[in-house]
């Protein structure tokens, strides 16, 4: 069984059709590679996974279960939302780190917030923030931040940002692993070292779903490939067949601005 | 200047008082003004069009026009135009009326500050909570309060300033702060008359009090720099 399934998902913005259609499903342990030209609605899809926006058509449903189906108001209920969200983590272009806390900080605060919502956290207070702690910088670790936890986000580089980013989507544990254009807000020179912590939880078999520019990491990273193109998805597959046989035009076409120079 | 020494006392004693009650009118504006700052601002954002289209034209209002009428209007007007006094008379009703103008006039330069802090955080802010699990008010307390109020302390300090020197105008209903204390050894006030110095004097006050908000105010926008 997939771990995701995504059906027939259609969104308006007004009366402008932005997703049309789109349907994909993902295996657990794999990878999903989404790329398209700017305004083809990719963002809008990955916001749609994480419930930032509402489908105005379709299912989304996670390890068999349906955490949302537009055709019935039971899946849409506000307080249950919130705890659907949790089976998706999303990076976000810009990062969007809370500037108020450090590096660590920002990896701790929603699952420090989390426990205390559980039965029986004043009991273990300390023993539970402890717990939080280390495994936040556990990850902060993974993603080569070790010298970094203490610091507040604007005394760090782009690409330091995004790793505290990705240690905070981590440590929910999410599902799904969702990334819009992580390297796109990044100096040239500092993609690499984003993409090489993408590429170590890719090893790890993490579930990711990655809408990405960099082709040349998508065609090795990814499992499956979606080219999307004007909301629908023109084209879906093995990354070998897309990157290097498209059967359609426009892919090409889109492929072709990405070698050329 | 013998003269001056020998009037200091006397002098010194009556701009005192005059300073309690410019200092009276300081907090409580500022104690009006902050909690229905927040209040128009709320509605002046409200989706309710109605609202927020009337919240918008009363603080067009107040801020168009200059302190001193709406002092005059207010005091005067229930009981010259309506013919129904509502201040009650003497020192506590000029008062009374001196904090309702200063606090709606207040309220509505707060608010636009308040509006402008809570629109000046990124929405991406909200959207990284919300896609971490948390709720809206957890949202509200742990990720956007801190970096409003960062926004909004240094334009608060320049109200808050200009607050300490803004008070003076209660003068033009005769409420007797430090001006009007002053003012009173010109026309004659125990035993002394004529004295222009103690009018000049005020403005120490006015200083040494600025002075002190200044730094205090310094300080805590220095506590709110550790994060950008
Ligand atoms: N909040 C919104 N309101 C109206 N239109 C939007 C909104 N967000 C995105 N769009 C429109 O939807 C289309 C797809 O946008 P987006 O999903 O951001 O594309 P991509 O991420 O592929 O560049 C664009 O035409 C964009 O202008
Ligand atoms: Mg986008």
């Amino acid at each position: 069984m997939p771990i995701l399934e995504v059906e027939h998902i259609q969104k308006y913005f007004d009366r402008t059709e932005v997703l049309k259609d789109i349907s994909f499903s993902l295996e657990k342990g794999q990878v999903l590679s989404i790329i398209g030209s700017s305004g083809s609605g990719k963002t809008t899809l990955l916001r749609c996974l994480n419930f930032l926006e509402r489908p105005d058509k379709g299912i989304i449903r996670v390890k068999g279960e349906t955490l949302f189906d537009a055709g019935d108001p039971a899946t849409q209920q506000e307080a249950e939302i919130r705890k659907k969200r949790l089976h998706f983590g999303l990076v976000f272009q810009s990062f969007h780190l809370f500037p108020q806390y450090t590096a660590l900080g920002n990896v701790m605060l929603a699952k420090e917030l989390l426990a205390k919502g559980q039965p029986g956290y004043d009991a273990r207070k300390k023993q539970a923030h402890k717990e939080i702690e280390e495994q936040a910088k556990e990850l902060l670790q993974q993603m080569g931040l070790s010298d970094r936890m203490e610091n507040y986000p604007h005394q760090l580089s782009g690409g330091q940002c995004q790793r505290v980013a990705i240690a905070r989507a981590l440590a929910l544990q999410p599902d799904i692993l969702c990334f819009d254009e992580p390297t796109s807000a990044l100096d040239p020179e500092l993609t690499g070292e984003v993409l090489k912590v993408m590429r170590e939880l890719a090893e790890q078999n993490t579930t990711m779903v990655i809408v990405t520019h960099e082709m040349a990491f998508a065609r090795d990273v990814a499992s499956q490939v979606i080219f999307m193109d004007d909301g629908h998805i023109l084209e879906q597959g093995d990354p070998r067949q897309v990157f290097e046989n498209p059967k359609e035009e426009r892919t090409r076409q889109f492929l072709s601005r990405f070698t050329q120079g | 200047m013998e003269q001056i020494i020998e009037q200091f006392p006397v002098v010194l004693k009556a701009l005192n008082i005059g300073f309690l009650q410019t200092l009276k009118l300081f907090f409580v504006t500022l104690i009006g003004a902050f909690p229905l700052g927040l209040v128009i601002a709320f509605g002046s954002m409200s989706r309710f069009k109605p609202l927020s289209v009337a919240t918008k034209l009363i603080v067009w209002v107040i801020r168009g026009t200059p302190l001193m009428i709406q002092l005059l209007i207010i005091y005067y007007f229930p009981g010259l135009v309506l013919h129904h006094p509502i201040w009650g008379g003497g020192e506590t009703g000029r008062f009374l009326a001196a904090s309702v103008s200063f606090i709606l006039n207040y309220a509505c330069y707060f608010s636009e500050i308040y509006r402008g802090g809570i629109q000046g955080v990124p929405v991406g802010q909200k959207e990284a909570g919300l896609v971490l699990g948390m709720t809206k008010t957890q949202i509200f307390y742990h990720v956007t309060l801190l970096q409003m109020i960062k926004r909004i302390v240094p334009p608060m300090s320049n109200e808050i300033i200009t607050l300490v020197k803004d008070t003076s105008l209660a003068r033009i209903i005769a409420l007797q702060e430090v001006i009007w204390a002053g003012q009173a050894f010109m026309k004659g006030s125990q035993g002394i008359s004529g004295a222009i110095w103690p009018l000049f004097f005020t403005a120490v006050y006015y200083l040494i009090f600025n002075g002190i908000l200044t730094v205090l105010l310094g300080r805590l926008e220095k506590k709110l720099d550790y994060f950008k």
